[in-house]
């Protein structure tokens, strides 16, 4: 047992690729757990950071600066009444969520959070995490019909065909990406890791590759994995001031708490699909240009700093708190919240761990800049109409992609192209 | 179409320039929201909050001279003043006032309307009653102002 | 039976009267009431969007909207029936009540025509003041209608720089008044309340502070594209439409009709001021918005010079103190921010008033929702109606 532990750690790979099941399932558990972990920050990050583009400050009363509020929204959801629709189909209203948050949860099988930081790398990763995110549109659909009443059916019929219809765009662009990692070696690949160490190969994330083609097609992602997810602008199937509320209408509690868990995690996955693809995955900024171990070990004291960062605006946030006695708990609370992340911060200083936490620390800050994103367009832009939504994605996002494809492709055969006329003129 | 607007519809500016203007607006600085128990609202001088019945402080006796013109000023009707005349100081004085607050709308008519200045509407704004027969002031009430009863169980 | 059966029954058998439902031709060839693909939509009086208890009964084909009905009364509180059992100086805290947004705008409408029953005036600093004030609670009523459209159209934003603003404005009412949002500020004669030490001071500086925030709210949406996509040519309203219905305000202004009646009938002192009327071309959404946003400004500039030229004397005219108008009846229209605020008084020469009709601007506006939303989206006529701008304390009274 003890040397099983100590030969997969010895080892340089994957679990998929060490063929471990046990490391596989404990590697699945983490991941499980950090997205849990991911959307419950998500909540209380949304809250707040919407709160203030909104010139307000969002939840501040339970636990200091509202910190416990997704714990007290998840312990609301958890103890509500179980409502279900009379005449509901109650098979398939049970088993929609269940769909859409285990499709979710499966695209992670294959994201890479380092060199050999991933449950498994199949050779197929990026068409599986695109093929499981398309079942989820299943369970949407399944979540509207069950709930027997034409409010969340047209919701959830809107909710699908937007999400098609923007999976064809999403495509496209992923084809560029893939196009782009076959230029150095000769043959492609459609494994994540393997993408990531294409752009490894060739010193350049593919956002920068072929400029402006990379960006074009990050660009096309970037607007699709927004509608894809049922996010602002493009949320009017769940939006509240229309009259369809959407396809979970009818759920409550635990069920609703489930897709909301589902809406995140997908969001998670989109964006670390886009994270993988062009922004060069867990790659630290610069390998090639900055190079060397005084750079490497200047990188490496990032994570460090972070939290030791984060510590601090804790602390300070704990002297700033009114000194009345009705907040002295709250200013304990932040108090030793911020001493924790401190405490967390001087761990990842030691210089045994600062290395292995190299990967995962810039993965998430690339995905935590997208949920940025996210919450951003939120709180700025206005909801488009649903036709025009499809309009935007037949007419203009599809065109565009099928443009960048082709273009990609013959700049990426130029050597060659040219070469063969080179060879053909006298 | 000529070409700036075109590479600014390309370029998505405008959605740019939107996300610049919600960007800018984060500092917590910016936030203008009143933590409200713990902060109290500034209110000015005119508010036209709790009325108040004002006792002359030199001779300790109410200002009221049960003139009645509040009464009468007020649209709801919710002033019932009754008062006999005092022997020794040949002034009418208050012997029981009712002031229904749950139909007032503080439109500040009866304190206009009183002829000795007596009756002026305060700045108390924090003025939820626990029973509706609780909010029907008499004079005592009306002259010492309302202390927000705490919660107990 | 559901009154809403109850019109269906009536729009079967013929008979009209109240609640016949004549706008959705429901009698189909089969009397079955609807044809296959149509829905009838009940967008009840309890919605996010509709600004307050209106009730829309929309009859739908697929999304596109075939025809509608609005349902009044819900907010209904019997004001005029109030004015008959009240004198008119107590009367007066009253109109706040109705559009409650705007409740400087009512106060001045009802004090302008009691004035004009009186056959008097109110001296030259009082028609300062109340034009100032009048201004302000015009921005104000702005400020809400833009945060609560930009919220319906799905902008979450806006909706609190406006009330930021608002509060701003709101501050200056609660130091001049005594109260925020019913503001009784002024009373029949002139204002009771002098200025407080620093109004012009107050007044000036919101209006340095506003503007570059005006801007930024145009940053944040007049060129946005997904803006101009939901608003444009959305709820195009004719000119022609516009003066067969009866609709003033803002909404003609958009159609391209030049009419204000501070310039076309000036009340108080509004002569005396340089502004624009701001009008728009095709009468869609956007221009609505487009006027509203430029009449934010011209307000801005009449408050400024209001400021710069208020004179000194008194504020309150010669009038009794009990108030018995000579017998008559009078109508006076002010522009309110939503359009032609009216009231019509009959004087019977007692204390009471015998009948005060007053003439809502956003209940003849509703009147044009059927008009624009035919052929729309469902999720335009949540636009439409925003941009309307209708308060429904206005609508019932």
């Amino acid at each position: 047992m003890l040397d099983a532990i100590t030969k997969y750690l010895n080892t340089r790979g994957t679990p998929g690729e060490a063929g471990s099941m046990l490391w596989a399932t404990i590697y699945i558990l983490i991941i499980t757990i950090g997205i849990s972990l991911a959307v419950i920050a998500m909540n209380w990050l949304e809250r707040k950071i919407l709160a203030h583009m909104q010139i307000r400050l969002g939840p501040m009363r339970v636990g200091p600066h509202g910190l416990l509020q997704p714990f007290a929204d998840a312990l609301k959801l958890l103890i509500k009444e179980d409502i279900i629709p009379e005449n509901a189909d109650k098979l398939v209203f049970w088993s929609a969520p269940v769909v859409v948050t285990m499709t979710a949860f499966t695209t992670f099988l294959v994201v890479p959070f380092g060199r050999e930081h991933a449950v498994t790398d199949m050779n197929i990763g990026i068409l599986f995490m695109l093929g499981i995110s398309s079942l989820g549109v299943l369970g949407i659909i399944m979540a509207g019909w069950s709930s027997n009443s034409h409010y969340p059916l047209m919701g959830s019929l809107r909710s699908s065909a937007q999400m098609v219809s923007y999976e064809v765009a999403m495509g496209l662009a992923i084809v560029c990406a893939v196009l782009m990692t076959s230029l150095q070696t000769g043959t492609g690949t459609l494994s994540m890791i393997g993408i990531v160490q294409a752009q490894a190969q060739q010193h350049t994330w593919f956002i920068f590759k072929f400029f402006p083609l990379g960006f074009l097609a990050f660009a096309i992602f970037a607007i699709a994995m927004v509608a894809e997810t049922n996010r602002a602008p493009f949320d009017l199937p769940e939006a509240e001031s229309e009259l369809v509320a959407g396809f979970h209408t009818e759920y409550s509690g635990f069920r609703w708490s489930l897709f909301f868990l589902a809406e995140y995690a997908a969001m998670l996955a989109v964006s670390s699909i886009a994270v993988t693809l062009w922004l060069g995955g867990w790659m630290r900024p610069f390998p090639h240009w900055l190079h060397g171990p005084i750079w490497d070990l200047a990188f490496s004291f990032l994570p460090a700093l972070t939290l030791l960062v984060l510590c601090e605006l804790c602390l300070v946030g704990a002297a700033r708190m009114p000194k009345i006695p009705q907040m002295k708990i709250q200013t304990i609370g932040l108090g030793l919240f911020g001493l924790l992340l401190g405490f967390a911060g001087l761990v990842l200083l030691l210089p045994g761990v600062r290395e292995r936490v190299q990967d995962i620390y810039w993965f998430t800050v690339k995905i935590a800049f997208f949920m940025y994103l996210y919450i951003w367009y939120r709180g700025t832009f206005p909801r488009y109409r649903f036709d025009q939504l499809m309009k935007v994605g037949w007419k203009v996002l599809l065109p565009t992609g099928l443009g960048v494809l082709i273009a990609t492709a013959i700049w990426g055969l130029l050597p060659q192209i040219s070469s063969a006329i080179l060879g053909v003129l006298p | 179409m000529s070409l700036s607007p075109l590479i600014r519809k390309i370029l998505l500016v405008d959605l740019i320039k939107g996300l610049k203007v919600t960007f800018d607006y984060q500092k917590p600085s910016e936030a203008i929201t009143e933590q409200y128990p713990l902060e109290r609202p500034v209110v000015y001088e005119r508010y036209r909050g709790l009325p108040r019945l004002k006792v002359d402080p030199e001779k300790g006796n109410s200002m009221c001279i049960v003139c009645n013109l509040c009464a009468l000023a007020c649209p709801e009707q919710l002033i019932v003043v009754k008062g006999e005349r005092n022997p020794v100081t040949k002034r009418k004085e208050p012997v029981s006032w009712s002031y229904d607050l749950s139909r007032c709308m503080f439109c500040g008519l009866c304190a206009e309307a009183c002829s000795t200045d007596a009756l002026e509407l305060t700045q108390d704004f924090e003025i939820a009653f626990y029973t509706r027969e609780g909010m029907v002031l008499d004079q005592a009430a009306l002259e010492t102002g309302h202390e927000p009863k705490r919660y107990e169980k | 039976m559901s009154d809403f059966e109850n019109d269906y029954r009536h729009a079967k058998s013929g008979q009209s009267g109240p609640g016949v439902v004549d706008y959705l031709d429901l009698d189909t060839k089969d009397q079955t009431y609807l044809d296959a693909n149509e829905l009838v939509l009940n967008m009840g009086p309890q919605h996010p969007s509709t600004h307050g208890v209106l009730r829309v009964i929309l009859k739908l084909d697929g999304e596109k909207v075939l025809g509608t009905e609005c349902i009044i009364g819900y907010l209904h509180r019997g004001v005029e029936k109030i004015a008959e059992n009240r004198t008119y100086a107590m009367f007066n805290p009253y109109v706040d009540r109705m559009d409650y947004v705007a409740a400087v705008s009512n106060g001045l409408g009802y004090c302008e025509a009691v004035e004009k029953l009186l056959n008097t005036e109110a001296p030259p600093r009082a028609q300062y003041i109340r034009v100032i004030l009048t201004e302000l609670c015009r921005i104000a009523s702005h400020q809400v209608w833009l945060g609560t459209h930009a919220l319906d159209i799905g902008a979450l934003t806006p909706l609190f720089y406006c009330f930021r603003d608002r509060e701003e404005i709101l501050r200056i009412f609660e130091k001049y008044c005594g109260a925020r949002l019913t503001t009784h500020a002024f009373r029949i004669g002139g204002c009771i309340y002098e200025t407080y030490d620093g109004f012009e001071q107050d007044c000036l500086k919101f209006c340095d502070a506003f503007l570059p925030k005006l801007d930024e709210y145009e940053e944040l949406l007049t060129t946005n594209r997904i803006w101009v996509r939901r608003t444009k040519g959305v709820g195009i309203l004719k000119p022609e439409d516009c003066i067969a219905l009866g609709v003033t305000g803002p909404v003609l202004r958009a159609a391209g009709v030049k009419w204000d009646l501070r310039k076309a009938q000036p009340y108080e002192c509004y002569s005396k001021f340089d502004f624009e009327v701001p009008t728009g071309l095709n009468g869609d959404t956007y221009d609505r918005y487009l006027v509203r946003i430029e009449e934010m400004r011209q307000s801005v500039r009449i408050i400024r010079q209001a400021v710069d030229g208020l004179p000194q004397g008194p504020i309150m005219a010669k009038i009794p103190k009990v108030l018995k108008p000579p017998v008559g009846e009078v109508y006076t229209s002010i522009e309110a921010p939503k359009g032609e605020l009216g009231y019509f008084i009959v004087s019977d020469g007692s204390l009471q008033p015998y009948r005060l009709r007053v003439r809502p601007p956003s209940f003849v506006n509703l009147q044009a929702l059927d008009k624009m939303v035919r052929g729309l989206l469902v999720a335009d006529v949540v636009a439409v109606i925003g941009t309307l701008d209708i308060v429904l304390g206005e609508v019932d009274r």
